[in-house]
């Protein structure tokens, strides 16, 4: 889910880039070391809307750096469990499927399969209902429910579950529109 | 298997289950019972359901520690002595936003995400012709999920519409959930928004 919040950042500014473009610099600097991130509380900071404010600076002792705290505006994305989610699929094995919503990546185990859903293996892994009417592969669109969240220094990965009511394929790319 | 559970314990099943005989486990403190929340053990489906509810504090041992345990070699039904444990089915998992983030987050809808982040890229494509800057493959794939995951022409109107939910206690995060899934029926918000319920 994408939220739109304010967070805080203490930016350090080497003295080279002191000058009238003092803010821009700082915005940039900010931009490149802030969007694409990826924290446990926040999530994915996606984009950068807006400065709020940039405060005064602090020269550190010993060296010439200076320090800004900078509130800044921007949009995370960050998945939760319970939330519902439209993701597309990207692999298939036995033990269940991967799939992608947004910068996250989500598993669903084949136990969280329904279970008139069976693999099948070949050249387009997938799962498949008994009479073919339903089927789960590569470029499918689902529609799962997050039931669990883990968070890396880089990613976050979370488990998913098709088996509950109004959960699974919402469009087949093998399927004519 | 007799040694898979606490001290004291006596398995009456045949190793079906290990959990605590009622003669053994009256008189025990909690730090038995902390410790056998972390224990994993094989249950048949109707114990699996005893031990799921069990971890929250063994509420449960006391309706099932009035069965047969001790007398051992039984089925479950029969060692109940006929009563049917009292099982409650887990909850449903709910969306629970405010706990976890700072109250001035504001949650956005897709559309509206996808509206944001199209500004933003418009403004990139200038940025872009800059080396330095790179656009991160997060913003790409947020876009694109953001666009992918709205269903409506204008964000205005749907925020208008769904606001109006908030007058019943509607939270932001299950007010965003229902514009993201766009239900066809009531049945369908009640089964993915299980909170709505209460």
């Amino acid at each position: 889910m994408f939220f739109h919040i304010v967070l805080e950042r203490n930016m350090q500014l080497h003295p080279r880039h002191f000058g009238r473009d003092l803010r821009d610099k700082l915005v940039a600097k900010l931009m490149k070391d802030v969007e694409g991130t990826c924290s446990g509380r926040h999530g994915f900071v996606v984009a950068i809307t807006g400065i709020e404010s940039v405060g005064k600076g602090l020269i550190r002792d010993g060296t010439g750096f200076v320090t800004f705290p900078v509130k800044y505006q921007c949009v995370v994305f960050r998945p939760f469990k319970g939330e519902i989610s439209e993701a597309v699929v990207t692999m298939v094995n036995k033990m269940g499927f991967f799939a992608e919503a947004g910068p996250v990546q989500i598993f669903v185990s084949n136990h969280l399969i329904p279970d008139d859903m069976e693999f099948q293996s070949g050249d387009i892994p997938n799962y498949t209902t008994s009479d073919g009417s339903v089927k789960i592969q590569k470029d499918s669109e689902v529609r799962l429910k997050i039931i669990g969240t883990r968070v890396d220094a880089t990613e976050i990965f979370c488990i998913g579950t098709i088996k509950d009511d109004f959960l699974g394929v919402i469009s087949d790319p093998g399927a004519t529109s | 298997m007799a040694e898979k559970g606490e001290k004291g314990f006596s398995l009456s099943n045949g190793g079906k289950s290990s959990l605590k005989s009622p003669a053994s486990f009256k008189g025990k403190d909690d730090s038995t019972a902390k410790s056998k929340r972390g224990r994993k053990v094989q249950f048949d489906a109707e114990e699996a359901k005893i031990s799921m509810s069990s971890k929250s504090g063994g509420k449960v041992d006391k309706p099932v520690a009035r069965g047969d345990w001790g007398k051992g070699g039984k089925g479950d039904k029969i060692a109940n002595g006929g009563e049917v444990p009292v099982v409650k089915a887990p909850p449903p998992l709910e969306l629970k936003i405010e706990h976890e983030l700072p109250e001035n987050a504001k949650c956005l809808m897709d559309c509206e995400a996808a509206e944001i982040l199209q500004g933003i890229q418009e403004q990139m494509v200038i940025l872009s012709e800059d080396p330095a800057i790179k656009i991160p493959i997060s913003f790409d794939r947020g876009l694109q999920y953001a666009k992918r995951g709205s269903h409506y022409i204008s964000p205005h109107p749907v925020r208008r519409v769904l606001d109006a939910l908030k007058l019943h206690n509607v939270s932001d995060g299950e007010v965003s959930m229902i514009a993201n899934v766009g239900p066809e029926s009531v049945e369908e918000v009640f089964a993915l928004v299980p909170s709505l319920k209460d």
